[in-house]
C-alpha cells in the first residue's frame, strides 16, 4: 500500500502551529473535518494512547495512532511544525513530522498494521529528505512522497 | 453528542487500546515499528476514572454489554447496527436525536453510535 494513495491534501498541514503534545494532536485530528463531539472522543482516545507510551519514532517523526469507534474507515492526516516540537521522543530529538493514523475498531486489525507500518516505512526516507524543507503545498508534499515511494 | 454516550465510546477505544498493549502478536508488531506501549497503569486509570463518570443505570448495562460481548457500543453505517448486523428501526435511525439521546439497539442491547459520514 502506498501512503502517497491515501493520503489527500486537505488532510495536510504544513504549518503546525502548536507548540505542545496536546495541540499538535488537536490541530492534526482537525484535519480530519469531523463533527465536533467525534472531534473531541477522538482527542481523548489519542492523548491515552501517547499516555500508553510515546509513538514518536524518533529522526524527528511521530506518527499518533489509535483505533476508535468515531471514524468509519482508515484516516491518515500529516503535519509539519517548523520549530519542531518536545514529543518524549526515543532519541530526544524534537519531533518536526507527524503522521495521525485513525481507523475504525471493527476492521481487521491487519489492515490497520499495514497502513501504520506503510506510514512508517515511508516516514523515515521522507524525514531525511532534503526536498522536504522546500515543500510548501500539500500537492507538493504528495509529489515528493510518491517520488519516494517509486 | 450525549455526554454519556461519549465517554462510552472513550471507554470503548480505551478497552481496545488495552486489549491490543496486551496482545503479544500486536505488541510485537507494534514494536518492531518503534512504538512503545509499556505504561498500562496508565491507561487502566483513564479506563477507572471514565468508568466513575458513567451514571449507575448506565454503568451496570455497561458492565452487562462488557460481560456478554466484551464490547458496549455499537457503530450504525447505513443503517446497519454493527453489533449484531441488524438493521436499526426507521423510527430511530431516522430520528433528529441520533447520538444526542442514548438508544440501544433493540436486538442486541447494545449502545449505538451513528457514525459520521
Amino acid at each position: 500500500m502506498k501512503l502517497s494513495e491515501t493520503i489527500s491534501p486537505k488532510r495536510i498541514n504544513l504549518n503546525l502551529s502548536a507548540t505542545t503534545r496536546n495541540g499538535i494532536l488537536e490541530e492534526l485530528v482537525g484535519l480530519l473535518q469531523l463533527k465536533p463531539p467525534a472531534r473531541k472522543a477522538l482527542l481523548k482516545t489519542l492523548q491515552a494512547r501517547e499516555e500508553l507510551g510515546s509513538t514518536a519514532v524518533g529522526n524527528g517523526i511521530a506518527i499518533p495512532h489509535c483505533r476508535s469507534l468515531v471514524v468509519g474507515e482508515v484516516l491518515v492526516a500529516v503535519g509539519r511544525s517548523s520549530r519542531g516540537i518536545s514529543f518524549r521522543a526515543p532519541d530526544k530529538k524534537r519531533v518536526r513530522l507527524f503522521f495521525l493514523i485513525v481507523a475504525p475498531p471493527l476492521g481487521d486489525p491487519g489492515d490497520y498494521l499495514i497502513t501504520l507500518g506503510s506510514v512508517a516505512q515511508a516516514a523515515r526516507p521522507l524525514a531525511e529528505d532534503k526536498r522536504l524543507k522546500a515543500v510548501t503545498t500539500p500537492q507538493q508534499f504528495i509529489h515528493l512522497l510518491e517520488e519516494i515511494e517509486e | 453528542m450525549n455526554a454519556q454516550l461519549q465517554v462510552l465510546i472513550a471507554l470503548q477505544d480505551i478497552l481496545l487500546m488495552i486489549r491490543e498493549a496486551k496482545d503479544p502478536t500486536s505488541k510485537r508488531a507494534m514494536g518492531k515499528m518503534g512504538f512503545e506501549m509499556n505504561n498500562l497503569k496508565s491507561l487502566e486509570a483513564t479506563k477507572s476514572d471514565l468508568e466513575g463518570q458513567l451514571k449507575p443505570a448506565i454503568r451496570s448495562e455497561y458492565d452487562r454489554a462488557r460481560r456478554r460481548y466484551g464490547r458496549i457500543v455499537a457503530p450504525v453505517i447505513n443503517s446497519i447496527c454493527y453489533g449484531c448486523f441488524v438493521k436499526i428501526p426507521y423510527a430511530i435511525d431516522g430520528a433528529d436525536d441520533r447520538n444526542k439521546t442514548l438508544y440501544r439497539c433493540e436486538n442486541c442491547g447494545m449502545f449505538l453510535y451513528w457514525v459520521d459520514k
